[in-house]
């Protein structure tokens, strides 16, 4: 397995030329950096979903990663629109009212949450505790309303506009 | 979903596998300069040249900078547009917004030439002839903006809706350096105000209609 930068832009040109070989050894690398990649955005019961998205993705726009450019930051911007991609869907989800499966509180989903923390860090503390107790911590609605003093309404609210605004964070990135 | 699942996946994705010619930015550029061509080719052939040109002689020097404040936006934006069909984190698509604010001459030196001659200002405001001009400078970037569409929905933008306001102001660049060589107006509030309209109307087009079509 060869992660490094050289080694992984040589597969790809080969992939581009039809090297099955290669480019199976390419997926399987991506694979490894996309969950380390992700570990830290996302909860790890999501990170294989998003692996497995970014791949097809990856797959379907072979074409746009030019040989003279590096291979990482194109793998990188394939994933984070992905990533931001699962956010949008996750804010129109918490529109409808419905919640994720609740994290559980191993040492891996405390390293998903770490770059999730700076995010939420820069959200009106409504938002970003409405967003930690639903999307993360799997509360239910009406319980988040409970734990917040706010409406249910309101925590809904409060989810979609922190959710768009940590998409914008994260597309500005 | 499993590991086992991923390796089936990774198997299907490699099996699939088919030679591919990758998309280079040059080419992408080759086509837009080509609709360009073909969309200001064809209006200056229905509509004809403005009548100094016509004559062969030079544009006065006011029109003159403002056609190639408008160039220069227009291949500002339309780089930059190419640049987000092919990603990658860290690269820096900002050129046509140095581009923009150099553009901002344009109404500024309309303002001073305004606020000096007001018969001048008045008469450039005109919208009689003024929206037939901004109507023309907008069919004429359509073949622009069609090209970077069809760029980016080949390619693989990840912010759409800057890739909106790119693509419209591009395409309103465009149209506006088309309808330079068309419009026969030396007045600079006309040309600001009803040429800029261009570019603006075309922005905020490209903002509302672009940003859901190329999503993948």
């Amino acid at each position: 397995m060869s992660l490094d930068e050289p080694s992984l832009a040589r597969l790809m040109a080969a992939s581009q030329r039809g090297d099955r070989a290669a480019y199976r050894a390419l997926l399987g690398d991506c694979r490894t950096w996309l969950a380390r990649y992700f570990a830290r955005r996302i909860a790890p019961h999501q990170v294989d979903d998003l692996i497995q998205e970014t791949l097809v993705s990856m797959h379907r726009k072979l074409a746009t990663w030019d040989s003279d450019r590096a291979f990482l930051p194109w793998l990188a911007a394939i994933a984070r629109y992905r990533w931001i991609d699962m956010l949008r869907r996750q804010r129109d989800e918490a529109e409808l009212g419905d919640n994720d499966a609740a994290v559980g509180a191993e040492d891996e989903a405390v390293h998903a949450r770490l770059s999730l923390d700076h995010l939420l860090a820069l959200l009106p503390p409504k938002q970003a505790q409405a967003i930690t107790l639903v999307k993360i911590e799997g509360a239910s609605i009406a319980e988040a309303s409970r734990i917040c003093g706010q409406s249910e309404s309101l925590v809904k609210v409060n989810i979609h506009r922190g959710l768009k605004k940590l998409s914008q964070y994260i597309e500005s990135e | 979903m499993t590991d086992v699942s991923i390796d089936d996946l990774i198997d299907g994705l490699a099996d699939d596998l088919k030679p591919i010619r990758p998309r280079r930015l040059l080419r992408g550029g080759a086509w837009t300069a080509a609709a360009w061509l073909i969309g200001g080719g064809t209006l200056l052939w229905l509509l004809g040249m403005r009548h100094d040109l016509a004559h062969g002689a030079s544009m006065a020097p006011m029109p003159m900078f403002a056609f190639w404040l408008i160039v220069a936006l227009g291949l500002a934006a339309t780089w930059s547009a190419l640049r987000m069909g092919l990603p990658g984190v860290g690269r820096d698509y900002s050129g046509w917004r140095w581009a923009g604010l150099a553009a901002l001459a344009l109404p500024l030196t309309a303002l001073v030439v305004g606020l000096g001659d007001t018969h001048a200002a008045m008469h450039g405001m005109d919208p009689h002839g003024g929206m037939r001009c901004t109507l023309d400078g907008l069919v004429a970037g359509l073949g622009v903006g069609a090209a970077l569409f069809a760029w980016l929905k080949g390619g693989a933008p990840t912010s759409l809706e800057r890739a909106g306001w790119v693509v419209g102001v591009a395409a309103g660049a465009a149209g506006a350096a088309v309808l330079a060589l068309h419009c026969s107006s030396d007045n600079m509030v006309h040309i600001a105000l009803w040429h800029g309209l261009v570019v603006i109307l075309s922005a905020i087009a490209g903002r509302l209609i672009l940003p859901p079509l190329p999503r993948w």
